[in-house]
């Protein structure tokens, strides 16, 4: 009896010492998840994603005779003052729908005609964080934000007020790291990525790319182990999904590389994080009791940090046959990498697997400064490519002639 | 699940820490001059000589012409960055950072002003603040530097607190502005472009944020740093 007393004496104790605790001393703040594995070197301590720029480009100003491309190809102005563009779909009876990330909060309509050689962006989807994910399908604006997806129907119809949204989710995680949508429609699925929610750490149920039915039923995981995926797309040949995959900051400057990946089995595979980077360095940390042969290799290497965005194979008639079948993949830039580049590659599947990479067009970087960033692809009905630049915040177009 | 409170983060988070408030990219750039104490001179308006006229005309009244305010509530911008100076004229402007006085200016201004102006506010040297009427409180100053590492202010507005890139610089700046933004962030009702700030200092009892305030406005880089 006394004993038992004693325990609860005890146990009341520890508890209002808690309680003291808990009322004076507030856990300390977490770590920023990007800030995870950070070195404290200088240079390091330096370094910090840095947004998009809150103005756009004046379009006499924008880089666009800068680039460098094959011979043959061209690249123009197609809309400028797109503040803070990220991602592109067209739908049915043309328009051009374009995204944003963390300035902009808002989604965009641009014609698909200039008037009077302007494009004016109407703004459709506002005042909304994370206005990133969009995919158009039959009609349809899919639009998902870092917390939900939803359903515009007839958005074509109703583009001065779209009004409410169907939602297909709103129990995506949130958060702010890696928890930006990109979508893609295959087969009547959608697909969408939930990032890893740090630079590194263990994931859980985050790092994985799923898909849905169209109307948000019968969510299935379609591969793991993806840290942070900003593109996607089928090769049209096979029917496989190819993903750019961005590697874990603060390994080193040259280390490790973003990938360019292929699932050929849905579900079944994992692609390393936190495990294994770049199919071939063990984690420092989560790596103990690992082997990188257990998870599936990257198809190519993308670079070190180099923000591997948007992926789009080439589905025009316009470019030279060398390029049907290829896939264009849009590289951001690194923001902590002392040295900085940024470009559109291409990428040929070799049929076994793997992939063969190449830049395509350069001139995006001027003394280790960004003039502009590409991050998403569109192919025009007449075989032209549309980029987006967040930087600039502009849209140009690539086509191919003499 | 894991869910983090992620301050500053990557996406989103970068930006916010960067955003409202703060990273470290600071020193990408090139320092800043240091300013001497002679530094209180009006800073000379070299470069952006348009912008130099205007924000004597439309910002000194309470931003101080030399960017010291010397305005309650209203923030020293000396030392400030140009980033950072564009990234809240934008928000200004766009109804996301609420003030009635800076909404209304800013809803004036078009793109080439916000450039102009946050251009030439990042020419402005940084200008110490008037030495305190009362002696400092070392006590209240090391419980200051404590939280500060605690809650991982550091981490984003840099070692030196003088911010970079679109992280304000905090080190020398108004308390009673440093406490009111804390205060905001803490209630959500200062958003950045993201909640990073608010998830960062939501947790902290509005004491301890009085003490970040505290040591932030008098906190000075040693000497040979």
């Amino acid at each position: 009896m006394k004993q038992v007393r004693a325990l609860t004496l005890l146990t009341t104790l520890c508890c209002a010492s808690l309680t003291a605790w808990a009322q004076t001393t507030p856990p300390p703040a977490d770590e920023p998840g990007w800030a995870k594995g950070r070195p404290k070197s200088d240079s390091a301590m330096k370094m910090a994603p840095v947004p998009a720029f809150p103005i756009p480009t004046a379009a006499d100003k924008l880089p666009t005779a800068k680039f460098k491309l094959p011979p043959g190809f061209k690249v123009e102005t197609w809309a400028s003052g797109v503040l803070d563009a990220r991602e592109m779909r067209q739908g049915d009876k043309g328009n051009i729908f374009v995204s944003t990330l963390f300035v902009g909060n808002k989604v965009y309509v641009l014609p698909e005609k200039a008037k009077d050689g302007k494009r004016e962006p109407k703004v459709i989807i506002d005042k909304t964080e994370q206005a990133t994910g969009i995919e158009f399908n039959k009609g349809t604006l899919f639009f998902a934000t870092n917390k939900k997806i939803v359903r515009y129907d007839n958005i074509e119809d109703k583009l001065d007020n779209p009004g409410e949204p169907k939602v297909l989710t709103d129990k995506l995680p949130g958060g702010s790291d890696h928890s930006w949508k990109f979508l893609r429609i295959h087969n009547d699925k959608l697909y969408y990525p939930i990032g890893a929610p740090c630079n590194i750490c263990d994931p859980g149920e985050y790092a994985k790319i799923y898909r849905m039915n169209l109307d948000g039923s019968n969510v299935e995981t379609i591969a793991s182990g993806v840290r942070n995926t900003v593109g996607f797309d089928f090769d049209p040949k096979t029917g496989n999904l190819w993903f750019t995959d961005n590697g874990r900051d603060w390994f080193s400057e040259e280390l490790p590389n973003d990938e360019l990946n292929v699932v050929t089995q849905p579900g079944k595979q994992h692609f390393g994080y936190p495990y294994c980077h770049q199919g071939n360095i063990p984690d420092p940390e989560f790596g103990w009791g690992k082997s990188c042969d257990d998870y599936v290799k990257p198809a190519a290497f993308l670079g070190p940090h180099a923000g591997s965005l948007g992926l789009k194979f080439y589905t025009g008639k316009m470019f030279p046959a060398k390029y049907q079948g290829a896939m264009f993949i849009a590289r951001h830039g690194p923001w902590n990498r002392t040295k900085k580049y940024a470009d559109i590659s291409v990428a040929w599947p070799d049929g076994k697997g793997g992939a063969k990479v190449e830049p395509f067009m350069t001139g995006f970087v001027e003394n280790n400064s960004y003039l502009g960033r590409p991050v998403d692809f569109l192919v025009m009905k007449d075989g032209s490519l549309l980029v987006s630049d967040d930087h600039a915040g502009a849209i140009y177009r690539i086509s191919y002639g003499k | 699940m894991v869910r983090r409170a992620a301050v500053c983060f990557i996406g989103t988070a970068a930006l916010a820490c960067a955003v409202t408030a703060s990273p470290a990219h600071a020193q990408a750039k090139p320092k800043k001059p240091a300013a001497a104490a002679s530094a209180a001179s009006a800073a000379a308006p070299a470069a952006g000589g348009q912008y130099a006229q205007r924000f004597a005309t439309l910002c000194a009244a309470c931003h101080g012409a030399n960017g010291r305010s010397e305005m309650a509530g209203t923030p020293a911008l000396a030392g400030q960055h140009s980033f950072y100076a564009i990234t809240q004229l934008f928000l200004f402007r766009e109804g996301r950072r609420s003030n009635e006085g800076m909404t209304a200016v800013a809803k004036t201004l078009k793109d080439d002003d916000l450039r102009g102006f946050s251009d030439f506010i990042g020419t402005l040297p940084f200008v110490p603040p008037p030495p305190p009427a009362t002696p400092t409180d070392s006590a209240r100053m090391t419980k200051g530097q404590a939280l500060a590492q605690q809650h991982k202010c550091l981490f984003c507005h840099g070692a030196d607190l003088a911010g970079g890139q679109q992280v304000p610089r905090i080190a020398g700046q108004r308390e009673e502005y440093l406490q009111m933004s804390l205060r905001g962030y803490k209630t959500g009702t200062r958003p950045g472009y993201t909640m990073a700030m608010t998830e960062a200092v939501s947790q902290i009892p509005i004491e301890d944020l009085d003490v970040l305030a505290y040591y932030a406005a008098r906190f000075t880089t040693p000497p040979g740093k």
